[in-house]
C-alpha cells in the first residue's frame, strides 16, 4: 500500500505545501508513484474508433497518442506528427511522423499505421461515429514514405487539425485491432505513456507505465488508478481521506468545503462552458429585434456569474472566452441597462411588459439561472413563469420549437469552426435557434477554408460581433469549473476542452 | 380529554396556520429576493442561512407554510366533495348501486397514492391548481370507504328507522340523521388526509414534479438543498423539519378522533 499516507507523512506534507507556491516551479520531477483518479465514469469503450461517451477520453489520452496535440490556448502542435507542410490551394496536407515509435504490442508506428487508422474511420462498414467528421474532408490517405504520409483534402480545411488532436487523431494499433476484433474495447493498444492492465467496468481502469514510451524521460508515474465515484460530493470526500488524488467536474459550491485546505490545489478552468438564453429568432415576439434587445438589456451577467459561480466564471460577451486564440475583447454584446430595456420594450410595443414561459431543464444551474433571470425580468416588467422540463426531453424540445425560451450550454471546441459554424450558421446542424444572416453565413464559410490564423482571427471578430448584435440569444456567462488534487501532486495544466491529461503529473513527497 | 397527543397537535397547526397567515409580517426577508451571499450559515441577519440562490431560508421555510397549508387543505376539501357523497350513496342506499361504487373505490385503492400522483402529474404538469386536483383525486377513494361503512352503521341503528317509519324523505334522513352521526368520521379523516396531502406534495417536490421554482415550497426546498448538504444542511434540514411537524401534527389529531 505505498500510495497510502501514514498520519506522520500527511503531517509533514502539510507543512510542506506551504512552501509550494514558490517552490513548484523550481522542483525536477520524481519518478514513481500511483495516481488514484476518482471519476465519474460514462466509458463503454476504449477503443478510440468508437468512443463517444465524455470520460472515455480521459484514458485514452493515456493509452494512446494524437497525431497532433492541444496546447492550451487551443493551438496546434505536433505530437505523433512531428511536422507538416500545406499545400499552395490548401487541399493537401504533408505530415512528417516521429521516428522509433512502436505500439504496446511492438508493432512500428509509421505512415501505414497511419493511413490505416484513418482508412478504418472512414470505411462505412466499420461504422466508425467519426466518419462523418471526416468523410467531406478527407478524399485519400497517401503513404509518401515509411515517415511521411499525405492528407489529400476535398477543399481547404483548418479545421482538420483540431480533429486529429481527438477522436480520430488516437492513433491504434492494427494490429491488435484486427486480431483482438471486439475485444479491442477493453484491451486497447497504443503507443502511449500507459498501457491499460486491467478494466473492471464500474469500478477501476489499471494503466500502468510504458517503459519504451517514445518521449524521452516520459512518463513519470509508475501507475494510474481510475476508479469509478458515484459523484462529486463523494470525490470531495475521498479526496480530503487521501483515497484519490484527483476529483474533476467540482462546480463553485462543491469546492466552497475544500478551499484553504493546505493539502489540497484547485485548479480552475475559466475557458469552459458557455452559458447564454436562446430562443427562435422567426418566431414572436422574438422576432421583434426591439424586443430582443430589451431583454439583453435587463440581464444583469455579472450578477449571475456572482451568485451561480460565486464570481469565478466570467460574464460573457460572446460565444468565446478570454484565453483561446480566436477571442477578441472588442466583440460587446448589450450592457446591463434595466432603464433602456423598459424604454425597449415599450418603442417593441409592450409598453407594459408580457408575460412568456422560460423552460427549466431539471439542472441545478440551469434552475438557478432561471430564477435569477425571472428576478431580474420582472424588474423592467416582464414576466416569466418558470417552466420544468424533464432534462432527457430538454433537447428534443429545444430542437423541435415547442420549448422556446431557454438557456443553454456548450463546452468550447478546440476549432473557431466547432462551435460557430454548428450553432450560428444558417446549416448548421445545433443552430436550434433558427437564425439567419448571409453575412454571417459568408464570414463562416471563408473562415472554415482559411489557414492563415491572421485572416481567420478577423474573420470570427466580425461574424461573432454580428451575432452578438443580432441576439438570436444573448450570451451570459462562461462557468467555472474546477478540478482538485491533493496538494503532493505537480504538472497539472488544463486544456479548454475539459479532458484532463494526466500523462505527464508527478508525485512529489508526501 | 386526556390526550396529550391531541393538544400537541393543535399546537403545532396553531403554530403553522399563523405562520402561513401572517408570513409577510413575520418573514424577516423577501423570500424571493437573491443575494451573493449565497449558502451563508445561520447569522443574525439570517438565522438559518442562506440557500444557493442567498435567499433567506427562514423567509422561505415560513412562506412555505402558506404553500403547504393551501395544497393540504385544499386537497383534503376536493377529496371530501368527491368521497363523501359517494359513501353516503353507497351506504345508504345498499344493493346494486353500492356494489358497483364499492368495486370503484377498491379499484383505486389498490393503485399506490404516490404512483398515482406522480403518473397523473407528469400527464398534466405541476402547479399548485393541478397538485391540489391530483391528491384530492389520489385520496377520495379512502374517504368513500370509510363514509360507506360509518352510514352502513348508522343507517341501521333505532332513529334512523324510526324517521323512515315517519315517512321522513330520503334527502331529509341523510341530511337530519345519518350525517351528523358520519362527521366525527369525516372530520378526522380530514385532518388525516391534510397530513397526507402535504407529505404526499412534498415527495412530489423531491422527486421534481411538485411546484415549480421559484416558490417557497418545503419539499422542492429539501430537494435543492440536497446538494449542498455538507455546506449549509440547513437549506434541507430546516424545510424537511417543516413538513415533518405539520404533517404529525395533522396525523395526530386525526388519529386522536378516530
Amino acid at each position: 500500500m505505498a500510495w497510502k499516507l501514514g498520519r506522520r507523512q500527511a503531517i509533514a506534507g502539510l507543512g510542506g505545501s506551504l512552501l509550494l507556491g514558490n517552490a513548484a516551479h523550481a522542483e525536477t520531477p520524481r519518478n514513481g508513484g500511483t495516481l488514484n483518479v476518482g471519476l465519474a465514469s460514462d466509458a463503454k469503450t476504449y477503443d478510440p474508433i468508437y468512443s463517444v461517451q465524455f470520460t472515455e477520453r480521459h484514458v485514452l489520452y493515456l493509452v494512446f497518442n494524437t497525431l497532433v496535440k492541444y496546447a492550451p490556448d487551443f493551438s496546434i502542435q505536433p505530437e505523433l506528427a512531428a511536422s507538416w507542410e500545406t499545400s499552395q490551394d490548401g487541399k493537401r496536407i504533408v505530415f512528417t511522423l516521429q521516428q522509433g515509435v512502436t505500439f504496446h504490442d511492438g508493432t512500428p508506428f509509421n505512415a501505414d499505421a497511419v493511413k490505416w487508422n484513418i482508412d478504418r474511420r472512414l470505411d462505412p462498414t466499420v461504422n466508425s461515429p467519426q466518419r462523418e467528421l471526416l468523410a467531406p474532408v478527407i478524399a485519400s490517405v497517401e503513404v509518401l514514405d515509411p515517415h511521411r504520409v499525405a492528407f489529400n483534402l476535398t477543399k481547404p480545411s483548418p479545421a482538420i487539425f483540431s480533429l486529429l488532436g481527438e477522436r480520430p487523431g488516437f492513433m491504434v494499433s492494427p494490429t491488435s485491432w484486427q486480431k483482438l476484433g471486439k475485444e479491442f474495447a477493453e484491451h486497447p493498444v497504443g503507443t502511449g505513456a500507459f498501457v491499460l492492465k486491467e478494466w473492471v467496468r464500474g469500478s477501476q481502469v489499471v494503466l500502468e507505465k510504458n517503459p519504451n514510451y517514445w518521449e524521452k524521460g516520459l512518463p513519470y508515474l509508475d501507475r494510474i488508478v481510475v476508479r469509478d465515484l458515484a459523484g462529486s460530493v463523494v470525490g470531495v470526500q475521498r479526496l480530503l481521506t487521501g483515497e484519490v488524488d484527483y476529483v474533476g467536474e467540482l462546480t463553485a459550491s462543491d469546492v466552497r468545503p475544500i478551499e484553504g485546505k493546505p493539502d489540497i490545489v484547485l485548479k480552475p478552468i475559466k475557458v469552459g462552458r458557455w452559458y447564454f438564453l436562446q430562443w427562435h429568432v422567426n418566431a414572436p415576439p422574438f422576432d421583434n429585434a426591439k424586443l430582443r434587445q430589451a431583454i439583453a438589456h435587463a440581464i444583469d451577467r455579472k450578477r449571475l456569474n456572482e451568485i451561480t459561480m460565486r464570481g469565478q466564471g466570467y460574464v460573457s460577451d460572446s460565444p468565446t472566452p478570454e484565453g483561446l486564440w480566436w477571442y477578441d475583447p472588442t466583440v460587446k454584446s448589450y450592457d446591463y441597462d434595466p432603464a433602456k430595456a423598459k424604454a425597449l420594450l415599450a418603442e417593441a410595443g409592450y409598453p407594459n411588459g408580457f408575460e412568456y414561459q422560460l423552460s427549466t431543464p431539471q439542472v441545478a444551474i440551469f434552475q438557478q439561472i432561471n430564477q435569477l433571470l425571472q428576478e431580474q425580468f420582472a424588474a423592467v416588467g416582464i414576466k416569466v413563469t418558470l417552466q420544468p422540463v424533464a432534462s432527457s426531453e430538454w433537447y428534443a424540445r429545444v430542437v423541435d420549437g415547442t420549448t422556446n425560451m431557454t438557456p443553454t450550454r456548450w463546452t468550447q471546441r478546440a476549432d473557431p469552426d466547432g462551435l460557430l459554424y454548428i450553432l450560428f450558421d444558417s446549416k448548421g446542424f445545433a443552430n436550434t435557434m433558427k437564425y439567419r444572416n448571409d453575412k454571417v453565413d459568408a464570414l463562416l464559410e471563408e473562415a472554415r477554408t482559411t489557414y492563415d490564423i491572421g485572416t481567420r482571427k478577423r474573420l470570427y471578430r466580425a461574424a461573432q460581433q454580428q451575432i452578438v448584435t443580432d441576439l438570436p440569444m444573448v450570451p451570459l456567462i462562461f462557468g467555472a469549473e474546477y478540478a482538485a488534487l491533493r496538494g503532493n501532486v505537480r504538472g497539472f495544466e488544463w486544456i479548454p476542452d475539459q479532458i484532463p491529461r494526466f500523462r505527464e503529473l508527478w508525485k512529489a513527497r508526501a | 380529554m386526556t390526550r396529550p397527543g391531541l393538544w400537541i397537535g393543535f399546537l403545532v397547526i396553531a403554530t403553522v396556520v399563523t405562520l402561513a397567515l401572517l408570513a409577510p409580517e413575520l418573514a424577516p426577508h423577501d423570500p424571493y429576493r437573491s443575494g451573493v451571499d449565497m449558502l451563508d450559515l445561520p447569522s443574525r441577519a439570517h438565522p438559518l442561512g442562506t440557500d444557493d440562490l442567498g435567499r433567506d431560508i427562514l423567509s422561505r421555510v415560513i412562506h412555505g407554510a402558506r404553500t403547504s397549508l393551501a395544497i393540504g387543505f385544499g386537497a383534503a376539501m376536493v377529496g371530501m366533495v368527491i368521497g363523501v357523497p359517494i359513501g353516503l350513496i353507497a351506504g345508504y342506499f345498499r344493493g346494486r348501486l353500492d356494489f358497483v361504487l364499492v368495486a370503484l373505490i377498491d379499484l383505486f385503492i389498490a393503485l399506490p397514492g404516490l404512483v398515482l400522483a406522480l403518473i397523473i402529474t407528469v400527464m398534466i404538469g405541476p402547479s399548485v391548481r393541478n397538485l391540489v386536483l391530483v391528491l384530492g383525486f389520489v385520496m377520495w377513494p379512502a374517504i368513500a370507504r370509510l363514509v360507506r361503512g360509518q352510514t352502513l352503521a348508522v343507517r341501521e341503528t333505532v332513529f334512523v328507522e324510526a324517521a323512515r317509519a315517519v315517512g321522513g324523505s330520503q334527502g331529509w334522513i341523510i341530511r337530519r340523521h345519518v350525517w351528523p352521526s358520519v362527521l366525527p368520521v369525516v372530520a378526522a379523516q380530514f385532518a388525516i388526509s391534510v397530513s397526507f396531502a402535504i407529505f404526499t406534495s412534498a415527495s412530489l417536490s423531491f422527486l421534481g414534479l411538485g411546484i415549480p421554482p421559484p416558490a417557497a415550497d418545503w419539499g422542492g426546498m429539501v430537494r435543492s438543498g440536497y446538494d449542498y448538504l455538507a455546506i449549509n444542511p440547513l437549506m434541507s434540514l430546516a424545510p424537511g423539519a417543516a413538513v415533518t411537524f405539520t404533517v404529525m401534527g395533522f396525523y395526530v389529531i386525526g388519529a386522536s378522533f378516530k
